[in-house]
């Protein structure tokens, strides 16, 4: 039986369960379009640290490339919309500009919505499954592996900057209108752009969990733990890291994708390489082995970010910094670990109260 | 010689200055890296910072260039010395971590410096002879971009004989190899990591303090030398020598693709070859002697 209430599984699902719940209520409660806009982008970025809960916390995967998969999915989402709004036989403004007479073949299945928003998540998972396969067949793996997605993110951002009329270079693409599914438009600034981030968020975050605490997520766990031994009991250690890699990669993308129906704008921003390490900064200071506290941590980041940090808008990096360094020096486990460890005491009390109160009945006698 | 010759000449020259450029931003994490095995990502605002110190001592008290280059490293390895006695000295047994620390501390670094000195460029003032162009036969480089090469050189050389030729490099070998038996031996392994790390913290001051005559000084020069330092790094496994042929390597073929097709693309085509060559040498070129912790 576990002591720790923390480790409690029915305990855990309840407080995803209140959680998701109140997130879920949000658009009940107000119907202020700018507010639900901005709830529904730090959606977004929940997500995102999901999904560097998933590869870095669960498997111990450090990513600090995962801008790949969201830049790739915010520029196929938006490639959809921005072919929504074009008369069939024309080419987008821009690409005009750049002296395109012909729109490029890599552009033409974004005149089909359905196939453009497959390709805008099917596109980055492929991509993380080959780099990764790569990588991990190698052997590549720890701080190595972080350095090369690094190197990989700063690389695309070169080539979507260059690719100028493909893909409208520093500027980015601002499709015109909002996505339209069949006769439904998804307007950025309503509450159904924000179920459907919640939903998403919802649905990836629980299959997530699942997977945790499936057979799959034990050996998961356990290669991040000791690779070499879960080698040695005959798993196939490449095959384990890449799929897990693969899955966040799919997350991230579903997350870029809503994030460009969200602002309706993409540019090569997103490959930052400052954005890719927020990601990981949120779920290291909210607890990268929790799913959930990752999530939180975004949304404590994020939200301090545009509430406190118009206050100190120039110390705010100086006090992202600070605090980030004291969580990894201090906190590994960020809040979850801190609550963790307090509930491990409340239990450790419980115990020897417990003992004490037995030993006392029985007369304390050995 | 006709023209294309003279192109491929020039390419590789234009090759070799690149190459000098990764080496010097390289060799101080290479350093760090190699013996400490710490995976320092402020190395970039190492560089930054030694560009500021240079910029600060000019401005403020006039000091000459060749002056300058000495008082970055010594400046910059005081400031890496704080943060290694703060902070990575507690990491070193969670290499992840001092990725991720050490992130903090160059956010910290960006933002403090952009609050002293502000966002806006700095220049930085050198003697007026290295100034020039030097033409031999057709090619063509800036006397500064030569300066850097032999810059390189000298750079190289010294870590050489401070590692080879010293007790200090004894000892740095020494606990790089076996911490615990260089402990019995009465070397304080602790002592050698802070000198050790502050190196390190020093040659990306003095190569803050010759990238900052090439390009503009500003709070967030360094990010883009980090990502390149630990590209060479790696590939070269984390020996100097290692680093050095992963320069020469990377320069000359980034000047010959950015003959053939842009810069862009050959830099592109830089990071596929590394992530490919990696697939088959994850070790890197030569690998750092001795057990990583």
């Amino acid at each position: 039986m576990e002591k720790n209430l923390y480790h409690n599984k029915k305990l855990q699902w309840l407080t995803y369960l209140v959680v998701f719940a109140v997130l879920g209520s949000v658009p009940l409660i107000t119907d202020d379009a700018f507010l639900l806009n901005q709830l529904a982008t730090y959606g977004v970025y929940g997500l995102l640290a999901v999904s560097i809960s998933l590869c870095w916390g669960s498997g111990g995967i450090l990513n600090l490339g995962q801008g790949i998969a969201f830049g790739l999915g915010a520029y196929g989402m938006a490639m959809t919309m921005q072919m929504q709004s074009q008369a069939p036989g024309t080419i987008p403004p821009f690409m005009a500009n750049n002296a395109l007479e012909e729109l490029p073949i890599f552009w033409e299945p974004f005149w089909n919505t359905g196939l453009g928003i497959v390709l805008a998540l099917l596109v980055p998972t492929l991509f993380y499954l080959v780099f990764g396969g790569l990588m991990f067949a190698a052997r590549v793996s720890g701080p190595f592996f972080a350095i090369m997605t690094l190197a990989i993110l700063s690389a695309l951002a070169t080539v979507f900057v260059a690719l100028q009329p493909y893909t409208n270079g520093v500027n980015g693409i601002s499709p015109p209108g909002a996505l339209m599914i069949g006769e439904v438009m998804i307007d950025p600034y309503s509450s159904l752009a924000y179920w459907v981030v919640f939903a998403l968020l919802l649905f990836f975050t629980f299959a997530a969990k699942l997977l945790n605490q499936s057979r799959f997520g034990l050996v998961v766990r356990a290669l991040k733990d000791d690779p070499e031994r879960v080698r040695f009991l005959g798993y196939n250690v490449a095959v384990y890291e890449t799929a897990v890699y693969a899955l966040s990669g799919l997350m991230a993308a579903a997350a870029g994708a809503s994030f460009a129906v969200l602002t309706q704008y993409v540019s090569p921003a997103q490959f930052e390489v400052g954005f890719s390490i927020g990601i990981v900064i949120w779920a290291a200071i909210g607890g990268r082995n929790s799913l959930l506290w990752a999530m939180l941590g975004a949304f404590m980041v994020q939200g301090a970010q545009s509430y406190a940090g118009d206050a100190f808008l120039n110390t705010w990096i100086l006090i992202l910094g600070f605090s980030f360094i004291l969580v990894v020096r201090f906190l590994p486990g960020g809040f979850a670990g801190l609550v963790e460890t307090i509930l491990g005491r409340v239990a450790e009390r419980k115990e020897t109260e417990e003992d004490f109160d037995l030993e006392s009945a029985k007369g304390a006698t050995k | 010689m006709d023209i294309s010759t003279i192109a491929i000449a020039n390419s590789l020259i234009l090759g070799l200055s690149i190459a000098s450029i990764f080496l010097v931003a390289a060799i101080g994490l290479t350093i760090i890296y190699g013996t400490a095995g710490v995976i320092n990502m402020a190395h970039g605002e190492f560089i930054m910072l030694g560009a500021y110190s240079v910029y600060a001592m000019q401005a403020y008290f006039g000091v000459p260039y060749f002056l300058c280059i000495p008082i970055a490293f010594v400046i910059v390895a005081a400031i890496g010395f704080v943060i290694e006695k703060l902070l990575i000295q507690h990491l070193y047994h969670r290499p992840l971590d001092t990725l991720l620390a050490t992130w903090g501390v160059s956010l910290v670094l960006i933002q403090g410096t952009r609050l002293i000195f502000g966002s806006d460029p700095k220049y930085i003032q050198m003697p007026g002879f290295l100034a020039s162009n030097i033409e031999l036969g057709g090619i063509s480089l800036a006397a500064f971009r030569i300066f850097v090469i032999f810059a390189a050189l000298a750079l190289i050389t010294l870590v050489w004989f401070v590692f080879y030729k010293t007790d200090f490099g004894i000892k740095i070998r020494a606990v790089t190899q076996n911490r615990e038996m260089a402990a019995a031996f009465g070397i304080n392994s602790k002592q050698v990591y802070s000198f050790t790390f502050a190196f390190g913290a020093g040659l990306a001051g003095v190569a803050g303090a010759l990238f900052g005559v090439l390009n503009i000084v500003l709070p967030t020069m360094g990010m883009g030398y980090v990502v390149q330092a630990f590209l060479i790094v790696v590939t070269g496994g984390g020996a100097l020598l290692g680093s050095a042929i992963a320069s020469v390597a990377t320069g000359e073929l980034q000047s010959i693709f950015a003959m053939i097709l842009n810069d862009t693309f050959a830099r592109f085509l830089i990071f596929i070859l590394i992530v490919v060559f990696l697939r088959f040498r994850p070790q890197g070129l030569i690998s750092a002697g001795g057990g990583r912790r």
